[in-house]
């Protein structure tokens, strides 16, 4: 397997994740629709957000060490975000403890905050400085695929749906939880 | 204090879905290998020589600093001999006249974005009577881009172009710390001026300008 081969893999990964994100947000405006998808995908959305999330770091791993794209500091910076709330997910999801958002979503955001920089300064190198650092400068773009997927874009990609699943699992957790009509 | 609930029940639907989105990545595994694998990838020719020899003559400049005054400017600058991407010997040879001479990374965002400018700068005669002599340096195989050759050539580059070679002898020759990098040379071969970073027309011409000073 090549490496144009995986990267596209990931793209392609990242742009289905991108319309699922979509649809599911869209439908979450039907008050019925909100319901069948926080059923559906509330009991599963721990164990969902932690494959993700090992997906993301793998891929990561795939990157730096097999098809050698050397890391930039930004790289770095969305690593210590991801790498530590996948193996929280992965406890979390066998455990069933939904709490694990807590330590989770702070650090999945400030990633896809770091994430979008990191997209900002791919589209706008001048943001980071007017020169390229002969090392490793993270306006650098590894590869591109559909004119806009790259690697900080399937980060963010993944930071979102880590946000988006921890969400749905807690409203999910919420209605469980709720006590029934004619309860005192 | 919070306690740890038990996972709510898994529905039916539920394990439905996770079969739903495996098969899904097994597709665009799927896909993926499809797409690639009859894709023809574009290479450079074989006769285009990418990274050349390259022998320096003469005291290599310092490396240009980040702020204050360039230990530079004044000296004489190395000649270089090499290959340009044909494979044929391309010299930078400083007291030649007045020169100003380029350092490009094909990877480097920057650089992808002033080469189509100098382009547009040199068919419009900004040059003027000074020599241009380029650089295609940090080139890796591996980065994006590549390679150089293909790259200048879509871009309608006509500067005269030496291929550094894997140890960027050139780049270092000439004290590049970052790119583009620019080192402008008088008529006697010495140093008057070196920049880097995205140059303004006005910027270039000013540079140009230093050569005959």
């Amino acid at each position: 397997m090549t490496i144009d081969t995986v990267t596209l893999f990931f793209a392609l990964l990242a742009v289905a994740l991108q319309v699922a994100v979509a649809l599911t947000a869209m439908a979450c405006i039907v008050p019925s629709a909100r319901r069948v998808i926080v059923g559906t995908l509330g009991p599963v959305a721990l164990g969902l957000a932690a494959a993700v999330a090992i997906g993301a770091m793998a891929g990561s791993l795939y990157l730096s060490e097999v098809a050698k794209f050397t890391p930039c500091k930004l790289c770095w910076y969305q690593r210590i975000a991801m790498y530590p709330s996948a193996i929280l997910l992965v406890i979390a999801a066998f455990r069933g403890d939904g709490t694990v958002r807590r330590h989770v979503v702070p650090l999945v955001s400030i990633g896809a905050i770091v994430s979008s920089y990191h997209v900002l300064l791919e589209r706008f190198p001048t943001l980071e400085s007017g020169t390229c650092d002969p090392t490793n400068p993270c306006s650098l773009i590894w590869f591109q695929k559909f004119g806009y997927v790259t690697i900080p874009v399937i980060a963010l990609t993944a930071f979102v749906v880590i946000v988006g699943l921890l969400g749905i699992h807690r409203v999910g957790s919420d209605l469980t939880h709720q006590p029934k009509a004619g309860y005192p | 204090m919070s306690t740890i609930s038990p996972a709510p029940g898994v529905s039916r639907r539920s394990i439905v879905l996770i079969g739903v989105a495996v098969a899904a990545v097994a597709v665009i595994g799927l896909v993926a290998a499809l797409i690639t694998g009859n894709n023809d990838k574009s290479v450079a020719t074989a006769a285009t020589v990418e990274m050349g020899t390259v022998a320096v003559t003469g005291a290599a400049l310092a490396d240009l600093p980040e702020t204050g005054t360039d230990p530079a400017i004044g000296k004489k600058a190395p000649a270089i001999v090499g290959q340009t991407f044909d494979g044929s010997v391309q010299r930078i040879t400083p007291g030649s006249g007045p020169m100003v001479v380029l350092f490009v990374a094909h990877w480097c965002p920057h650089c992808q974005r002033e080469v189509p400018r100098i382009t547009d700068w040199v068919k419009a005669g900004l040059a003027n009577g000074v020599a241009l002599q380029a650089v295609a340096t940090g080139t890796d195989a591996k980065l994006p881009n590549y390679p150089p050759s293909s790259w200048l050539e879509g871009e309608g580059w006509t500067i005269p172009t030496l291929a550094d070679d894997g140890e960027t002898s050139a780049a270092a020759a000439y004290g590049l710390t970052s790119f583009p990098y620019f080192v402008a040379l008088d008529s006697s071969g010495k140093v008057t001026a070196r920049t880097s970073g995205e140059l303004t027309e006005d910027q270039f011409t000013k540079l140009l300008a230093t050569t005959k000073s």
